[in-house]
């Protein structure tokens, strides 16, 4: 894992992380997106550092989630969206219609708010993913499985019972179940959209435990909702309001001297 | 007006309104109640084992129902067999492809006139396209006019149960890189695939006592028939000749018949909703 000496300058207006002596993994460049006539995202620009996790915070509605739907392109499946602008995933544009979704979906992995385990048994969850990319030996199949059941820090509850209905786990379970299908394919990057907001504290807290060591393999980019899961999990944090990213910087920087007005009235609980 | 009025009056209006849905319910169950016990104290005793072993017989000679038992399963069955997947890939299509579009809003209106069809104005439309042509009733054409009942049920319960599928679950497997026909055929079918199994049921269900589409189609047979080209025996038609028959003998076959299509309907129903119920304990 890179080391990353996280500088103290001042938080950026837009999101530009090597600034903060990062390398980005991911950028966003003049972003816009549009919902039929809605413009939903406005001139985003927006680094993700490697190996760190970045978080987006921000009121319902000011296009956090938008935003992190278009890193993997999943808005693609509805009609009448649609982005513009430029995103690079190691330098390369995966808007671009020529960029494989198939190529672009292995390497971006995606945890939902809502733990939505397939309906078949605890096994099959995760190796549907790794079947479609790759053919694996029987034996192989299984290391793979338990990799990331362990990565996603499941394996030891489940382990007895990976023939069992994945629906029949509880559900911070299935959302680690979620995980470790999205580890499975040994993505490079994984965005989890409001991951813990479906969940107990409990719960809550193993999966906020994991962000740490999921972040040695890979960049994680989260939405939250919850200030205080954007504190203690993440390296960087973005503040969106209305479509645009109004603050991006070193977490601990964003949280004790924003350097925006609104930011600063958004962590303090003065609106949203 | 007191508030303590305004209790008395709600609680008359709610008296009056318990009393007339009650009333409702019995009225309903009642008769439910009077059909199921004329079928089963006339059919009953006219069950028997030869029911099942000798033919449909000219009148005052034993005789059983055998062609017609086996006749109907084949008809259904032929229809299920061709309207089920029709009638998934129909499905499918209004609610992965063309939902939320203008074209899927016609085709759900368009299935569910179908599905609300007269059954006799589909045993004419198959007369006219393929009994007339041919020249003859044929127990392919009483096949497809049953399909065309069971078709719109499965179109109908395929699209429903897909689009209770949470959208969370389509982006999940689509986020993993597959593409959507798998996602449908491997994710999407395994969620639905107990509503989507009750609707053919409910389907089969239908058809076993349908009288109407056959009378145009296939007609009936007195004898064992398997040739697709020509009428095949079957307990609807036969009820309805039986019945209307001044022969007590023939009377007795189809309060018979009438039970045997009771009871297969009963137990489908059942069967479709011990699948259901089984389904739900299992996601809770």
């Amino acid at each position: 894992m890179t080391e990353i000496t996280l500088s103290r300058k001042p938080s950026t207006v837009q999101g530009d992380v090597s600034a903060l002596n990062a390398p980005a993994k991911l950028t966003a460049r003049n972003l816009n997106f549009y919902y039929g006539d809605f413009k939903a995202i406005k001139d985003v620009n927006f680094d993700v550092a490697e190996k760190c996790v970045t978080s987006l915070i921000g009121p319902s509605g000011c296009g956090k989630s938008t935003l992190l739907r278009i890193f993997n392109r999943i808005y693609s499946i509805y009609p009448g969206m649609r982005a513009e602008g430029q995103v690079t995933l190691d330098g390369e544009n995966v808007l671009d219609p020529k960029y494989s979704l198939n190529k672009l979906r292995s390497k971006i992995g995606m945890v939902f708010q809502k733990p939505v385990p397939f309906p078949m048994t605890i096994y099959n969850n995760i190796s549907y993913g790794i079947g479609h990319y790759e053919k694996l030996s029987k034996a192989d199949m299984n290391n793979r499985v338990e990799e990331a059941l362990r990565q996603a820090a499941l394996w030891d509850e489940v382990k007895d019972k990976l023939g069992q209905s994945a629906l029949g786990l509880s559900g911070g379970q299935q959302q680690r179940l979620c995980i470790a299908r999205a580890v499975a394919l040994k993505p490079e990057v994984i965005l989890f959209d409001e991951p813990t907001s479906a969940l107990d504290p409990i719960a809550t807290g193993k999966i906020e435990q994991l962000f740490a060591e999921l972040k040695q393999h890979f960049t994680i980019l989260i939405v939250t909702h919850n200030m205080q899961q954007a504190a203690r999990c993440s390296d960087f944090t973005a503040f969106m309001y209305l479509g645009e990213l109004v603050e991006f910087g070193v977490t601990e920087t964003m949280f004790t001297k924003p350097s925006k007005q609104q930011t600063e009235d958004y962590i303090t609980g003065r609106f949203g | 007006m007191s508030s303590q009025a305004i209790f008395i009056r709600r609680r008359i209006i709610n008296g009056f309104a318990m009393v007339l849905s009650l009333s409702a319910a019995i009225i309903g169950l009642f008769f439910l109640g009077w059909i199921l016990w004329t079928t089963f104290s006339k059919g009953l005793p006219a069950l028997s084992w030869s029911l099942f072993t000798t033919t449909t017989a000219p009148p005052g000679e034993p005789g059983g129902l055998a062609n017609a038992l086996v006749g109907s399963l084949v008809l259904c069955l032929s229809a299920v067999l061709w309207a089920t997947p029709v009638g998934i890939a129909a499905g499918t299509y209004l609610a992965e492809y063309a939902n939320h579009t203008k074209r899927g809003e016609l085709i759900r209106f368009i299935n569910d006139i179908l599905l609300s069809a007269p059954s006799i104005v589909l045993g004419l439309f198959i007369y006219t396209i393929i009994v007339r042509p041919m020249e003859s009733f044929s127990a392919y054409a009483g096949a497809i006019a049953l399909g065309f009942i069971v078709l719109p049920v499965v179109v109908r319960t395929t699209d429903e149960m897909l689009r209770l599928v949470p959208t969370q679950m389509r982006e999940a497997a689509l986020s993993l890189g597959v593409p959507q026909w798998k996602v449908t055929t491997n994710v999407l079918y395994r969620a639905a695939r107990s509503g989507i199994t009750t609707g053919v049921l409910l389907g089969l269900a239908r058809i076993s006592g349908e009288t109407a589409p056959l009378i145009f189609t296939n007609t009936n047979n007195q004898y064992w028939s398997f040739s697709p080209n020509s009428p095949m025996a079957n307990i609807p038609m036969t009820i309805y000749e039986y019945a209307k028959s001044p022969f007590e003998d023939w009377q007795q076959l189809a309060w018979a018949g009438a039970l045997l299509v009771t009871l297969f309907v009963l137990l489908i129903s059942v069967v479709a909703r011990v699948i259901l119920l089984r389904n739900r304990v299992q996601n809770d």
